[in-house]
């Protein structure tokens, strides 16, 4: 690992499963403990993405300058761009990482995409990966790379599981059976339920406890 | 075993194909934004390939990859240089004119991941890190394929191929042409790879040129679409 390589989460799962909007709560807990990140997006055949969280965490709340929100655009091929040529994505990577070294960490969205989505090594350190519960609670038994691979598996929009039909229990025991016991978080990215625990994992896992540099530099 | 084959022959078909990490699946060349314009046919992606070739890559591109093969067979460091900034400065718009950046550094760490020896690849990349080269998609072709032996008229062919393979399959993916088609055309276009690669490699920098008005428009317009799968 290069000197100046800053700690990458690949945030992938399925188109609507609700990644933009985890990442959008994650970032002002990220901030409020001193952690600055930088967001890539990479959306499949727009730019809306990028565009809503730039509008929300950087134009309006100011927790991310403008410029360090950034879309990407995939030819179509949304896991090609992070696991099989992440080479696009890789250089978006190294020019913030040349230009903003102060950045604690770099969050990668995937294009929505299906259970076979991984993030190259190269490009994410830690993978997340999002499935929500609309479609239904047989989703974790059913495996995937995604599901078995990521690092944490987030299972959201808990709020309308009674709704839809899917038994949270039977979700956490599979998952924990398929994932051999890595971690699973139930979590509302709408209300940012559960949001808090991904990001101390994200502090625990990916940053090993380090505090931010902005006050280490200080 | 046949004598007729060798490494080379196999570096020739790594640098060519499509899985090779340049990111040039995600380029479509202004395909995109002419396929909002018009409702296209197989012929239409034969012709505005076939224009590119011959108005831009070959006289720009082609010119620009043959002049940076020369400069590192004669270790003539500044012409690289000179190669590198008049094709970056020719792009006139910005999305290619990245893309192209992008694609060229990714190539070179790629190859510098597996030829480690190669002075002038090292020397390249360190320029580019210091601001004095960019790293465009052909000079950078150049040098690799020059670092990988692969003789300067195939580096040519890697330069079109690629090229064309890349615009071929932005039009399968929007849903233009079916993929028997994709390989007719690829076939059909033999010819005119192989004139603008014999017309253009050896042309002297001082005459590179491309001429594609209507193709730059395209490619601007590119940039101001709001919804895109590619990004060029």
């Amino acid at each position: 690992m290069s000197s100046n390589r800053i700690p990458r989460v690949g945030i992938g799962g399925p188109v609507g499963s609700g990644k933009t909007m985890l990442i959008e709560q994650i970032v002002p807990i990220l901030s409020a403990k001193g952690y600055k990140a930088g967001i890539i997006s990479n959306d499949v055949v727009s730019k809306e993405d990028a565009d809503r969280m730039r509008q929300n965490l950087a134009t309006e709340k100011g927790l991310v300058p403008e410029e360090l929100v950034i879309g990407v655009a995939t030819g179509g091929c949304p896991h090609t761009a992070v696991r099989e040529d992440p080479s696009i994505n890789l250089s978006v990577v190294e020019e913030m990482e040349s230009k903003y070294n102060y950045l604690d960490l770099i969050l990668i969205e995937s294009g929505g995409d299906n259970i076979t989505t991984t993030f190259s090594p190269a490009l994410a350190d830690y993978f997340i990966y999002i499935i929500d519960v609309t479609g239904g609670d047989k989703y974790p038994r059913k495996r995937g790379l995604g599901i078995e691979n990521c690092d944490l598996l987030l299972i959201n929009k808990i709020d309308i599981a009674p709704y839809v039909g899917a038994d949270l229990k039977i979700m956490e025991r599979d998952a924990k059976i398929v994932r051999n016991k890595k971690p699973t978080v139930f979590v509302n990215s709408k209300t940012g339920q559960g949001v808090d625990i991904v990001v101390s994992y994200i502090i625990r896992d990916l940053l090993f406890e380090a505090s931010p540099k902005t006050l280490v530099n200080n | 075993m046949d004598t007729d084959i060798d490494r080379v022959d196999i570096s020739l078909l790594q640098m060519s194909d499509s899985f090779f990490p340049t990111g040039l699946y995600a380029t479509s060349n202004g395909l995109e934004s002419l396929s909002q314009i018009k409702k296209l046919k197989r012929k239409d992606i034969s012709r505005f390939i076939t224009i590119h070739l011959r108005q831009v890559i070959g006289p720009s591109d082609c010119t620009a990859l043959g002049n940076a093969y020369e400069s590192c067979r004669k270790r003539d460091f500044a012409s690289l240089l000179t190669a590198d900034k008049s094709l970056y400065f020719m792009r006139m718009v910005e999305e290619t004119r990245s893309a192209s950046v992008r694609s060229g550094n990714q190539l070179l760490k790629c190859v510098s991941s597996f030829t480690k020896y190669k002075k002038v690849l090292r020397d390249y990349q360190n320029a580019i890190r210091n601001g004095n080269a960019t790293g465009v998609y052909p000079v950078s072709l150049g040098v690799a394929t020059w670092s990988l032996d692969i003789p300067k008229n195939k580096a040519g062919l890697i330069l079109f191929y690629g090229f064309a393979v890349s615009v071929i399959g932005a039009a399968l993916r929007l849903g233009i042409l079916e993929h028997l088609e994709r390989q007719q055309i690829i076939h059909e276009l033999r010819p005119v790879i192989l004139e603008s690669i014999m017309k253009n490699i050896e042309r002297p920098i001082s005459n590179m040129w491309q001429f594609a008005p209507g193709l730059d428009i395209l490619q601007m317009k590119h940039e101001m679409m709001d919804s895109k799968m590619f990004i060029t």
